[in-house]
C-alpha cells in the first residue's frame, strides 16, 4: 500500500490533501483515488459552502456545551472542565470491515475473560509456563484478596473497551486492551448526537448503523446480572474530580441507573446496600469506574479514602454483581500483550485473529538481546504501565524508562528487565480532519467498545475514534492536545430500510423514584442552603455600597453598623471562604456531586453566577460593585427559576427546598435580631427592609414611617408577606412535613415536631412582645434544626 | 511445647465510633509439622452485630467483624492451646547467593508460598539501595542463601536498637535504617528490604513469644504484646525459614505464628475502617505460657 505522493484528487475541499507516503489513510487509497465508502459523504460536503460548514460545526458545538459534555485534564493546576474536542468529520467505516473487527474482537474479548478466571483461579498458564509467575506476582493490580472468588454472575468481563489502530500494511492492530473501568461509551453517544447536528441530512442518506441497540442491550444485561433480579443497578464512580465525571453523570442519566460513590455504599448481613433517605436499600448490581485497589479500604489500599470497607466480603458472599469484576486490571498490564500470541494457541488452540502490536518483555534474556539490538525502533514502559502506548510521549526511550544515562543500558536491562517493556513503534494510518476550509490528514486509532448480552459479545458500532495532531503519528492523544471523532458504519445499500428496533420482551426495571441516597440528599440540602444563603449576602452587600455611592463616606453609622454585622458573619471580603465567592464556591461544589439529578442548564446556570461574582474581589467599592450585585441577584433568580421550572418534584427537589427555605428563615431571623435591637444608627431599619426585600410593601402599608413595631409587624409577622419570617416559617414546616418519613403510623417524626415548635414559639408572639432574644433564638434553633435533619437523614 | 496463649486487645474511641468494620488475624495457625492449633477462640467485647471467619490468600485464618452501634470502647480476645513442634535445623545443603535467582525462576507457582510474592515490591517494603549495600557488607565470602539470612540477621541485632517508642507503626523502613532504632516490626521490615534487596525472597511473620524463658535463660524482647519475624526463601530444597531479628535467633520452638504476608499489611493483627472523626487508642496484653503436660512431644533437635 505504499506510495511516492498521493496524487491529490481534483476536488478544492482535498486540494492539500497530502497522506504521508508511509502509511494507510482512511480517506484515500494507496492510488490516491477516494475510498468508495467515503465517496457520497465527501461529494455532500464540498456542495457545501464554507461558511455552512461553520455554521453547522457551531451547532454541534453548542449542542456539546448544553449537554454539558466536558472531560477533565490530568495535571491542571485548577481541575476545570473542558470542552470537548470534536473533530467534526466522522470516520468511515463499511459494514464489512466492521465486521471482520468485531469478530477478532469478540474472539480477543473471550480470551481475555479466560485468562482472568486463570489468573483468579487455578492459575495454570503459570504452572504451564506460559505466562511467568514474577510478571504477575509483581502486578499491583493482581488483587490477591480475590484470588478463588467467582464473581457472582459466572464470569470477569463484561464490559470491554479495545484501541485499535491500522498499521502501515493495511491491517488492524491491537493497540490496548481496556478492563479495569473502560471510559469512553457516554462520551461516544454524545459524539454520534453532537455529529449528527452537524451532519444529518449527510448521515441520513449514508445508512450509518445506530448506537441505541447497543446500549439497550447492554442495560438489559446489567439488570439480568442482579442476584435472584433483586435490588437497584448503579454507577460505582470515584467521584467529581475524576477526569470523566460528567460522563458517569451523563450515562446513569441514560441508563436509568443510581450514580453512586463509595461512602454511598454500606454492607450489612453481607449485601451492600445504598444509604438514602429512606434507610438501607440493596444493591444487585454495580457497573463500576472506580479503580479496583479504590474499593475497599479494609482488603485493597488501605489508604483509599473513596471506597466502601467490607465490599470485597459482599463479593465474595456473590450478593452483588459487579461489571468487571475486582482485579480484571491485570489485564491492561502491557506486558501481558507480548504473551497473547502464544496464550491464545495454549487457551483457544488457534492464532490471535487480531495481532497486537509487537511487545517484548525484557525480563527474558532472549527477549532482552532482540529489544538492544533493535531499540531505535521501539517505545519503552514499565511492564506494569496500564497506560495505553500512542499516548505518553515522555518515557519512550529505554534510557528514560530505565531513568539512566546511556552509559550501560545493556547491564541496566539485565538487572531490571522485569520491569520494562519494549513495544515496536508503528505509524498510525491517517483520517481527514477540517481547518482552515479543508481536510488534512490526521492521525488516528478507534476506540471499540464490547459488552456482553445474554446473547454473547456484542460491539457498539462505532462512535469513538481519536484523532491526533498534525504531524504527529505516533501520539494520539486528548491529554496532548488531540481531537475526538465519531465513527460511522457505513451498511453495505444506502437508503436499505433500517432494521427495526429490537423489544424487550420482559418490561424494562426502573430504579425506584423514592430511594435517594443520603449523600446525594445531603448536597441537595446543602446547595439550596448555599445559593440561598449566597443571595442574603448579596442582598446586605448590595445595601452597603449603594448607600456608599450615594454618601462617598464609609464611616458613616450605619455603613459602620453594617460592616460590623458582615464582618461579624464573616462575610465581608468577598472572596473569603465565608464571603459571596466562597459560598458559591461550595454551592457549586455541592452541585457537582449531583449532577445526575440536576438539569444541565442548572448547572450551567451556577457556573455563570459563581464566575461573575468573581469580578467582585476587584471592583472599586460603591457604585460599580452596586451595579454588579444587581446583575448578580437577577442571575441567582434566574437559577432558582431554572430549578423550579425544570427539576422534578422528588425527594431531591424538596430537600433542596428546604434547604433553601431554612436558610431564608435563619437569614431573616438573624437580620431582624441584629436590625431590632436598641441603638441601632439612624437608617438601619432602612437596611433591614431593603434587605428583607419589603421596601415597596412598607411604603404602601406604613406611609413611609419607620419604627421597629412597624419593620417587626412587616418582616416577621405579616402573613400577607411571604418574606415575612412567620411566613417562610410556616413555608419550611409544609417543606419538612413532605420529607421522607416525617409522619409515621400517624406519628410526627422528632423532626417534624421541631419544625413545628420553632414556628409555633414565634406565631404566639406579635410585634409588639417579641424581644430580639426570641428572634435570636429562631436562628439558633433553625441551626440545630440542621444538624437534627442531617442526623436523620444523611447519616 | 505446649502453649496456652492469653491476648487482650483493647481500642477506645473518642469520641465513640459511629460503625465499624474490622478484620482480625489473631489466632495461631494450624501448620502441618510446625505447629498445631489444639484449641482456641476469639471473642468480641461487645459482641459484634456481624462475623464471618475465614482463610486469607496467604492462608492466615481471618475474622471479619462488623459493629453498627456506635462504640466508645472495644476488645478483642484470644484463648487458644497450640502445640509448637521445633523446627528442625535445615539439613539440605543451601545454594549460593548467586544462584538462588534461576531456582526463583523456575518456580512455576503463584501458591502463597510462592517465592515470586516476596521479591519485589510489597505495600510496606521495596529494597533500596542503603538496605541492600547494608546488607552486601554483612554477607561473608561465599554467601549461601541461608549463611546470608544469619549475617544479616545478627548484623540487625548488633547495629540496631530495641526502643519501644523510636517509630511508630507507620514509620517507613527507610527511616528505621536512618534512626537505627525501632521495634520487632521495625527490625523485621528492615530485614526484608535487605534480603530483597540481594535477591533472597523475604516476608513478614507475625505472632507470639513464650513470656517466661525456660530456666537459666534470658527473657526474650517482644514477649508482651505481638511479635514480628522474617520467613526467607532459601532455595528448592531448604524452602522457606524462619529468623528473629530483634532476638538474633532463627525461630524454631518459642516462636508461635499466627500469620504470614509480604510485610506488615498482609498479616496486621487487626485492621479496621471506621467511620469516627475522632482518636483511638490501643492497648494490647499477652500471656504465652507453658503448660506443664508429661507428655508434650517434640521434634528432633
Amino acid at each position: 500500500m505504499k506510495r511516492e505522493t498521493a496524487a491529490a484528487p481534483s476536488l478544492p475541499l482535498l486540494a492539500h490533501y497530502r497522506a504521508p507516503w508511509n502509511s494507510p489513510d482512511e480517506l484515500l487509497d494507496s492510488r490516491g483515488a477516494i475510498r468508495p465508502v467515503w465517496r457520497a459523504f465527501v461529494d455532500d460536503l464540498s456542495r457545501l459552502p464554507a461558511e455552512e460548514v461553520s455554521l453547522r460545526f457551531a451547532r454541534g458545538d453548542q449542542y456539546l456545551r448544553d449537554a454539558g459534555v466536558f472531560y477533565r485534564r490530568y495535571g491542571d493546576e485548577e481541575a476545570a472542565d473542558r470542552a470537548w474536542p470534536l473533530s467534526h468529520i466522522p470516520v468511515l467505516i463499511a459494514e464489512e470491515e466492521w465486521t471482520a473487527i468485531t469478530q477478532a474482537l469478540t474472539q480477543r474479548a473471550e480470551l481475555l475473560e479466560a485468562i482472568a478466571a486463570d489468573l483468579y483461579g487455578e492459575a495454570h498458564l503459570v504452572r504451564d509456563g506460559i505466562l511467568p509467575p514474577a510478571l504477575i506476582a509483581a502486578s499491583p493490580e493482581w488483587l490477591r484478596p480475590l484470588v478463588g472468588v467467582t464473581p457472582h454472575a459466572g464470569h470477569f468481563l463484561s464490559f470491554l473497551a479495545f484501541e485499535i489502530g491500522r498499521g502501515p500494511d493495511g491491517a488492524w492492530w491491537v493497540l490496548g486492551d481496556r478492563t479495569q473501568a473502560p471510559a469512553g461509551a457516554g462520551f461516544a453517544l454524545e459524539n454520534r448526537l453532537a455529529t449528527t447536528h452537524v451532519f444529518s441530512d449527510l448521515q441520513a442518506r449514508a445508512s450509518v448503523r445506530p448506537l441505541d441497540d447497543f446500549f439497550r442491550a447492554f442495560r438489559e444485561a446489567l439488570f439480568a446480572q442482579r442476584p435472584d433480579g433483586n435490588g437497584a443497578a448503579a454507577i460505582l464512580s470515584p467521584g467529581p474530580m475524576a477526569d470523566t465525571y460528567s460522563e458517569h453523570a451523563y450515562i446513569a442519566r441514560h441508563l436509568g441507573l443510581l450514580l453512586l460513590e463509595g461512602e454511598d455504599l454500606a454492607i450489612e448481613n453481607g449485601r451492600v446496600h445504598v444509604r438514602t433517605v429512606d434507610g438501607l436499600n440493596p444493591i444487585g448490581l454495580l457497573w463500576r469506574r472506580l479503580d479496583a485497589s479504590f474499593a475497599d479500604p479494609l482488603e485493597l489500599n488501605e489508604h483509599s479514602q473513596i471506597g466502601t470497607p467490607g465490599l470485597v466480603s459482599a463479593l465474595r458472599n456473590g450478593s452483588v454483581a459487579m461489571v468487571n469484576a475486582l482485579g480484571v486490571g491485570v489485564l491492561e498490564s502491557r506486558a501481558l500483550m507480548a504473551f497473547m500470541p502464544r496464550v491464545c494457541e495454549a487457551v483457544r488452540g488457534e492464532a490471535l485473529k487480531m495481532p497486537n502490536i509487537a511487545t517484548w518483555w525484557c525480563g527474558q534474556k532472549a527477549e532482552r538481546d532482540y529489544v538492544l539490538a533493535n531499540a531505535e525502533r521501539m517505545m519503552f514502559a514499565p511492564a506494569l504501565s496500564t497506560g495505553l502506548p500512542f499516548e505518553a510521549a515522555a518515557q519512550r526511550s529505554l534510557a528514560n524508562v530505565l531513568g539512566e544515562g546511556g552509559r550501560d543500558l545493556a547491564g541496566a536491562l539485565a538487572r531490571r528487565g522485569g520491569g520494562i517493556v519494549a513495544q515496536e513503534a508503528v505509524q498510525l494510518s491517517t483520517t481527514p480532519a477540517y481547518a482552515g476550509g479543508q481536510l488534512e490528514p490526521r492521525p488516528i486509532n478507534l476506540r471499540v467498545f464490547l459488552a456482553r448480552t445474554q446473547a454473547g459479545w456484542i460491539a457498539m458500532p462505532g462512535g469513538y475514534a481519536r484523532i491526533g495532531r498534525a504531524g504527529q503519528a505516533d501520539v494520539v492523544s486528548m491529554q496532548q492536545g488531540g481531537a475526538v471523532a465519531d465513527v460511522w458504519v457505513i451498511g453495505p445499500a444506502a437508503g436499505a430500510p433500517p432494521a427495526p428496533p429490537s423489544v424487550s420482551a420482559t418490561p424494562v426495571a426502573r430504579s425506584r423514584p423514592g430511594s435517594l441516597p443520603s449523600r446525594a440528599a445531603d448536597n441537595l440540602f446543602w446547595l439550596g442552603r448555599y445559593v440561598e444563603r449566597a443571595e442574603s449576602l448579596m442582598r446586605l452587600k448590595r445595601a452597603y455600597h449603594v448607600r456608599l455611592a450615594e454618601t462617598g463616606d464609609s464611616q458613616l453609622p450605619v455603613l459602620l453598623h453594617l460592616e460590623n454585622f458582615l464582618t461579624f458573619r464573616r462575610a465581608f471580603l468577598d472572596a473569603a471562604p465565608t464571603g459571596i465567592s466562597g459560598v458559591l464556591a461550595a454551592a457549586l461544589t455541592s452541585a457537582g456531586r449531583v449532577r445526575d439529578r440536576f438539569s444541565v442548564d442548572g448547572w450551567l446556570a451556577l457556573n455563570d453566577v459563581t464566575h461573575s461574582a468573581r469580578a467582585l474581589a476587584t471592583l472599586p467599592p460603591g457604585h460599580e460593585t452596586a451595579h454588579t450585585l444587581n446583575h448578580l441577584l437577577r442571575e441567582i433568580a434566574g437559577f432558582f427559576g431554572l430549578v423550579h421550572e425544570n427539576m422534578m418534584r422528588t425527594t431531591g427537589w424538596r430537600f433542596m427546598g428546604t434547604g433553601r427555605s431554612l436558610e431564608r428563615a435563619m437569614q431573616i431571623a438573624s437580620l431582624l435580631g441584629e436590625y431590632t435591637q436598641p441603638g441601632v444608627p439612624d437608617g438601619a431599619l432602612d437596611v433591614a427592609i431593603e434587605v428583607g426585600d419589603s421596601a415597596m410593601a412598607h411604603r404602601r402599608l406604613f406611609a413611609m414611617e419607620v419604627n421597629r413595631t412597624n419593620v417587626l409587624d412587616l418582616l416577621a409577622f405579616d402573613l400577607r408577606n411571604p418574606r415575612a419570617l412567620l411566613s417562610l416559617l410556616a413555608d419550611f414546616k409544609e417543606q419538612v412535613a413532605a420529607l421522607p418519613h416525617a409522619v409515621e403510623d400517624g406519628a410526627m417524626s422528632p423532626l417534624l415536631r421541631a419544625a413545628h415548635q420553632i414556628h409555633g414559639d414565634l406565631a404566639v408572639e406579635s410585634a409588639q412582645s417579641v424581644t430580639t432574644s426570641a428572634l435570636f433564638k429562631v436562628w439558633g434553633d433553625l441551626a440545630a434544626f440542621s444538624e437534627l435533619l442531617s442526623d436523620t437523614y444523611f447519616r | 511445647m505446649l502453649y496456652d496463649v492469653r491476648l487482650r486487645i483493647r481500642q477506645v474511641y473518642t469520641p465513640p465510633a459511629t460503625a465499624g468494620r474490622y478484620l482480625l488475624r489473631l489466632m495461631p495457625a494450624d501448620l502441618p509439622g510446625a505447629q498445631r492449633l489444639v484449641t482456641g477462640i476469639l471473642e468480641g467485647e461487645p459482641a459484634p452485630q456481624e462475623r464471618w471467619d475465614g482463610r486469607d490468600f496467604f492462608g492466615n485464618a481471618v475474622a471479619e467483624v462488623a459493629y453498627k452501634a456506635a462504640q466508645a470502647e472495644l476488645g478483642f480476645s484470644v484463648r487458644a492451646r497450640v502445640q509448637r513442634l521445633e523446627a528442625a535445623v535445615p539439613q539440605a545443603p543451601a545454594p549460593l547467593l548467586a544462584a538462588l535467582g534461576d531456582e526463583i525462576t523456575a518456580s512455576l507457582s503463584l501458591a502463597p508460598d510462592s517465592p515470586h510474592h516476596f521479591t519485589g515490591r510489597s505495600v510496606r517494603v521495596a529494597a533500596f539501595a542503603e538496605a541492600s549495600d547494608y546488607a552486601r557488607a554483612a554477607l561473608p565470602a561465599d554467601a549461601t542463601s541461608l549463611s546470608a539470612v544469619q549475617a544479616i540477621g545478627e548484623a540487625i541485632h548488633r547495629d540496631f536498637r530495641f526502643m519501644p517508642g523510636a517509630t511508630t507503626v507507620e514509620t517507613p523502613v527507610e527511616q528505621v535504617f536512618t534512626l537505627r532504632a525501632g521495634v520487632c516490626q521495625d527490625f523485621s521490615h528492615f530485614m526484608i528490604a535487605c534480603l530483597r534487596g540481594i535477591g533472597v525472597p523475604a516476608g513478614y511473620v507475625s505472632g507470639f513469644l513464650r513470656t517466661i524463658p525456660p530456666t537459666g535463660q534470658t527473657r526474650l524482647e517482644g514477649s508482651d504484646a505481638m511479635h514480628a519475624w522474617v520467613r526467607a526463601w532459601c532455595g528448592q530444597a531448604i524452602g522457606w525459614v524462619e529468623y528473629d531479628p530483634t532476638n538474633a535467633v532463627f525461630a524454631r520452638g518459642d516462636h508461635i505464628v499466627v500469620a504470614y504476608g509480604r510485610d506488615y499489611s498482609d498479616a496486621a493483627p487487626t485492621v479496621g475502617a471506621v467511620r469516627s472523626a475522632g482518636t483511638q487508642a490501643t492497648s494490647h496484653a499477652v500471656d504465652v505460657v507453658p503448660v506443664e503436660a508429661p507428655a508434650a512431644p517434640r521434634n528432633g533437635g
